[in-house]
């Protein structure tokens, strides 16, 4: 148990002290601009922006400061969560959530 | 492909989640207006912009203010609403800005003032006027002041909009809806407006027929419980089948007049608070609409603005669907509320698409299109997001909009374009600061070399309500000082 419950405590530590923000004003040329990343971009807009603005908090919590592994991003996003609904197939496919993570990776690291 | 599901993953996936995220549900809303009030600083180093770009003020101590044109000279001309939600009533006035001096060109009653466009020698509000109904305004350089068109059904929670001339010279203005969601509850009787007009409700845009859909709720003025059906008076319950009748005047559209006046044109309907107004360069309409909030009898979840392209005789949804999406999808379901019902018995068509989409509570009001390669992004829309109005409109986990924005129409992306400095994104009230707070509407200077922000000013969120800061309103312009 302890390797993960220090992995929870490591990532609460990170939480608390990374800021979300990534946006253009903010970061300059936003990495997440790449063109490789324009579909991902897109679907990000269609079904994540609304309540992660930018990946910033809003209605809902920040993504862009969370250190979850593309897996876990992915198992959150099928199943939902607490408030978040389950984003089935039929509203994101495979492929289509395969673009949405690597934009979310992308811009956490932005 | 990433996932690959195993139930330790799962287990872990689970715990992780949980720890990472918090419960929405047991976590107080953090929003824009829920700061304390301080007097207003200006420093325009706390806002940050993309690389090439710079901001200044350029008016303050500004009261209310909602629009900016720029009358024959190019000198930028204000609108101050002369009314705010909080139930504050001062007088609302037409002032030109230039070298820093204002001038007040024309006062007036019936406020809110929600905008203002200069054309051909005059200039025309947007009269939102909350006591006697809404109404279109020309007003000549000396301040006289000419009705166009009155009895708008503005009394409610959202006013009469716009307005802005179209390439076929009519006046093209839009009026919001009384209530969040059609039915008339307790929230619009803490809004104010219910005591004054306690038989006003939302007017369709044409003849509809009901489902019979009600909601019993305790009657604020005191008494029994009450019900009440969609479009029908507070207190009133609806049957299955009854049919309501429509009218051009109606909640929730665009309409057009002449810039005579005379009867004014709808153009469509079924929006819910379709706020701002502009034409692109291809001459088509779009329009922002704020989405619903988690109020009322009968809320939603959450459920975003948009920028529409208006079609027109089209109807848009309201107050059936979201963006094009049923309400009767689970994911528009409060928390802990039950899932909202369908409370028309047909739809007059299937709703449009949105062009964009932005955040839950922002708020997308004013905005314009950029015409000039010097400023960049040309054909873009720049649109200014208010931000959340929480706790009275729902619940958010952190401010929301504050913040102008592009949107790359081919794309739908939107990109924060003027937003405050710091760790987190919200109004200087919150945040700390002298940066911006609460960016109404957006308006690029006739040669299309600067874009400025009417900035609302302070406006505070309580649980008895707004508490908006008189003398806290700004003028802002953005200009291009270098390549990106």
């Amino acid at each position: 148990m302890f390797p993960f419950a220090a992995m929870l405590a490591l990532a609460a530590g990170l939480i608390g002290c990374a800021t979300a923000r990534r946006s253009e004003p903010i970061v300059g040329k936003v990495v997440a601009g790449d063109p490789s990343l324009a579909a991902g971009r897109q679907l990000f807009m269609q079904q994540c922006h609304a309540c992660h603005p930018g990946g910033e908090a809003g209605l809902g919590p920040a993504l862009n400061n969370k250190p979850l592994p593309p897996c876990l991003i992915e198992f959150q996003v099928r199943h939902g969560l607490g408030a978040m609904p389950a984003l089935k197939t039929d509203r994101l496919s495979e492929a289509d959530l395969d673009e949405v993570v690597k934009y979310l990776v992308a811009l956490r690291r932005g | 492909m990433f996932y690959r599901p195993n139930v330790q993953l799962t287990a872990m996936a689970l715990a992780s989640v949980i720890f990472l995220t918090g419960c929405y549900s047991v976590r107080p809303s953090s929003g824009a207006g829920q700061a304390t009030a301080s007097p207003r600083r200006i420093h325009a180093a706390d806002i940050a912009l993309p690389p090439g770009f710079r901001i200044e003020a350029i008016a303050t101590g500004l009261t209310f203010p909602t629009g900016v044109t720029f009358d024959g000279s190019g000198t930028p001309v204000i609108v101050e609403s002369g009314y705010s939600y909080g139930e504050v009533f001062v007088e609302p006035r037409l002032i030109a800005v230039s070298g820093g001096t204002p001038r007040v060109i024309a006062r007036g009653t019936g406020g809110p003032w929600t905008g203002v466009s200069f054309y051909e020698n005059n200039f025309y509000v947007a009269a939102g006027d909350v006591q006697t109904g809404g109404k279109i305004l020309r007003i000549a350089p000396d301040g006289t002041i000419a009705t166009l068109v009155d009895r708008l059904p503005s009394r409610g929670d959202h006013h009469t909009n716009g307005p802005v001339i179209g390439p076929d010279g009519w006046l093209y203005f839009s009026q919001g809806t009384a209530t969040n969601s059609g039915v008339v509850g307790e929230d619009n009787f803490r809004f104010g407006w219910m005591k004054r007009f306690p038989e006003f409700h939302d007017i369709p845009g044409q003849d509809i027929t009901l489902a019979g859909v009600n909601f019993t709720t305790d009657d604020p003025r005191g008494g029994e419980k009450v019900t009440t059906g969609a479009f029908l008076p507070f207190g009133t319950a609806s049957r299955a089948g009854q049919v309501i009748e429509g009218s051009t005047r109606c909640a929730g559209s665009v309409l057009r007049v002449r810039l005579t006046g005379g009867e004014p044109e709808l153009i469509a309907w079924g929006l819910r608070n379709p706020f701002g107004l502009a034409f692109a360069e291809n001459g088509r309409l779009f329009v922002t609409e704020n989405g619903y909030d988690d109020r009322g009898s009968r809320p939603l979840w959450g459920t975003p603005d948009f920028l529409w392209e208006i079609e027109p005789g089209a109807w848009y949804g309201f107050p059936d669907f979201v963006g094009g999406e049923a309400v009767t999808a689970d994911k528009f379901r409060p928390p802990g509320k039950p899932q909202p019902q369908f409370v028309l018995a047909q739809h007059p068509q299937e709703p449009p698409k949105p062009r964009a989409i932005f955040p839950v509570h922002s708020s997308a009001d004013g905005f314009d299109f950029s015409r000039n390669e010097a400023f960049g992004h040309k054909g873009q829309a720049f649109v200014a997001l208010f931000g959340d109005e929480t706790p009275a409109t729902g619940k958010t986990l952190a401010p929301v909009g504050c913040s102008v924005v592009r949107v790359d129409l081919a794309t739908g992306v939107v990109e924060d374009f003027v937003t405050n400095r710091g760790k987190v994104a919200g109004p200087a009230s919150r945040i700390g600061g002298g940066g911006i707070e609460r960016p109404v509407a957006a308006r690029f200077s006739p040669d299309g070399r600067a874009l400025y922000i009417v900035d609302f000013g302070v406006m505070l969120h309580h649980g008895q309500g707004a508490k908006p800061q008189q003398g806290t309103g700004v003028l802002w312009r953005v200009t291009r000082e270098g390549p990106p």
